[in-house]
């Protein structure tokens, strides 16, 4: 009988042979027989290679300068000291003309997402804020929340610089200025961007009154955009210069 | 003449089943070499998804999966464990495509645009594409992966199973 692999199934212990039933004979057999084992000789190297491959991962993310902490919770959320909308209008602290500054009333529907808990500032109250004198003297404090190389690219001239996922880098000279400050206004690039909102959560966490930071909304692609003076390099480097986008 | 056409026909599919090695083993290893370079970025990406609320599964796939990724491409590349890596990473490839595509649909029904106009870093490690071009690379990656199952191509391989044949 001449039979073709394509056509024969097994059916229980017999074969169905093209179109007919026969006992299973020898080399069919060895030939299913042999699949199932490449079948799961391939499943082992797969789980094989999957296990070494996990191993190799958390072993190059230690390793690697760039490598996440695995048990550090990046997005903080909840808001059991966030400041709530009366506080926001009425700030105990609040620094002469900060106070006016800060906006009670939510965000317009266009406004890029932000969070509820944390109150928002429009461009005009930046720059307000940016040019009240209170800035020079420490009262007013902006902090960006991009990580280095956006900062170095340019920010807002003062700014401190605080990536929110490498905060042990920053937090020594962040923290003091924000203990002494009156109004922070934590800005990232704008838009759809929440590091600025995880940026003051984080800094809430650690001690700083929440009723002290506003987001500001924009970020530095409305301030730019807005031919706003923005610093390039670190910190008071008078490398100023006026954004055009 | 005749008689030259089976072999050369099975030449030509092992020299193309090289290729299609050489080729995953590749865009693995990009793919996942831009991510491990911007582990935060990854995570912020993975985030989006909102697959779990867990800080430390979510922190364990953003800082695993780029060098696992690496890992495949560079077995791959060498031709180590080829079927049972191109089985790990079809595995991976099939829930990764339909997270991808639900956060298509999404997006999609949020923003009322035609589906395939909507574009999304998917944290794929190419950045900003089109949905319906990257899930066309993803169908390509999985069909690569499961041609390199069958066993073809043993050419250039370091070691090619690592049970035996």
């Amino acid at each position: 009988m001449h039979r073709t692999p394509k056509n024969d199934f097994l059916y229980g212990d017999r074969i169905r042979a093209g179109g007919r039933f026969c006992v299973k004979d020898q080399p069919v057999q060895i030939k299913v027989t042999d699949r199932r084992s490449a079948a799961g000789k391939i499943l082992r190297e797969a789980v094989l290679v999957a296990a070494a491959g996990v191993v190799f991962a958390f072993a190059a993310n230690q390793v690697s300068p760039r490598g996440l902490s695995l048990a550090r919770n990046y997005f903080p959320t909840g808001t059991p000291e966030a400041a709530p909308a009366s506080a926001v209008a009425n700030p105990p602290e609040a620094v002469p003309g900060a106070q006016a500054a800060v906006i009670a009333s939510p965000a317009p529907p266009a406004a890029p997402k932000q969070p509820q808990e944390l109150p928002v500032v429009d461009r005009l109250r930046a720059v307000e804020l940016f040019h009240n004198s209170h800035l020079k003297a420490g009262a007013i404090v902006f902090i960006d929340a991009r990580d280095e190389e956006h900062y170095l690219g340019g920010h807002i001239p003062g700014a401190y610089e605080f990536d929110p996922y490498h905060p042990e880098k920053y937090f020594p000279a962040v923290l003091p200025v924000c203990r002494a400050a009156e109004q922070i206004v934590v800005y990232c690039n704008g838009g759809d961007c929440d590091d600025s909102k995880t940026a003051a959560l984080l800094l809430r966490d650690v001690g700083i009154a929440s009723r002290k930071m506003v987001i500001y909304g924009g970020g530095i692609t409305e301030w730019t955009t807005n031919h706003q003076p923005v610093e390039v390099g670190a910190r008071n480097s008078g490398n100023l210069s006026i954004a055009i986008q | 003449m005749t008689s030259d056409y089976p072999i050369r026909r099975v030449a030509v599919i092992n020299l193309f089943t090289v290729l299609a090695r050489w080729s995953l083993g590749a865009a693995f290893l990009f793919l996942g070499l831009a991510k491990a370079l911007h582990p935060v970025d990854f995570l912020k990406l993975a985030h989006q998804y909102g697959l779990t609320q867990n800080a430390l599964l979510l922190n364990s796939i953003a800082a695993g999966l780029p060098w696992f990724e690496m890992f495949c491409g560079l077995l791959l590349l060498a031709g180590v464990a080829v079927r049972g890596t191109a089985l790990a990473l079809a595995a991976m490839l099939v829930p990764f495509t339909l997270l991808v595509w639900h956060r298509a649909l999404l997006l999609h029904a949020a923003q009322n645009i035609p589906f395939c106009a909507v574009k999304f870093d998917c944290g794929c490690g190419a950045g900003e594409e089109f949905i319906c071009r990257k899930l066309l690379e993803n169908c390509l990656l999985l069909v690569l992966s499961v041609w390199l199952l069958a066993g073809r191509g043993r050419q250039f391989c370091a070691r090619y199973g690592l049970f035996g044949r």
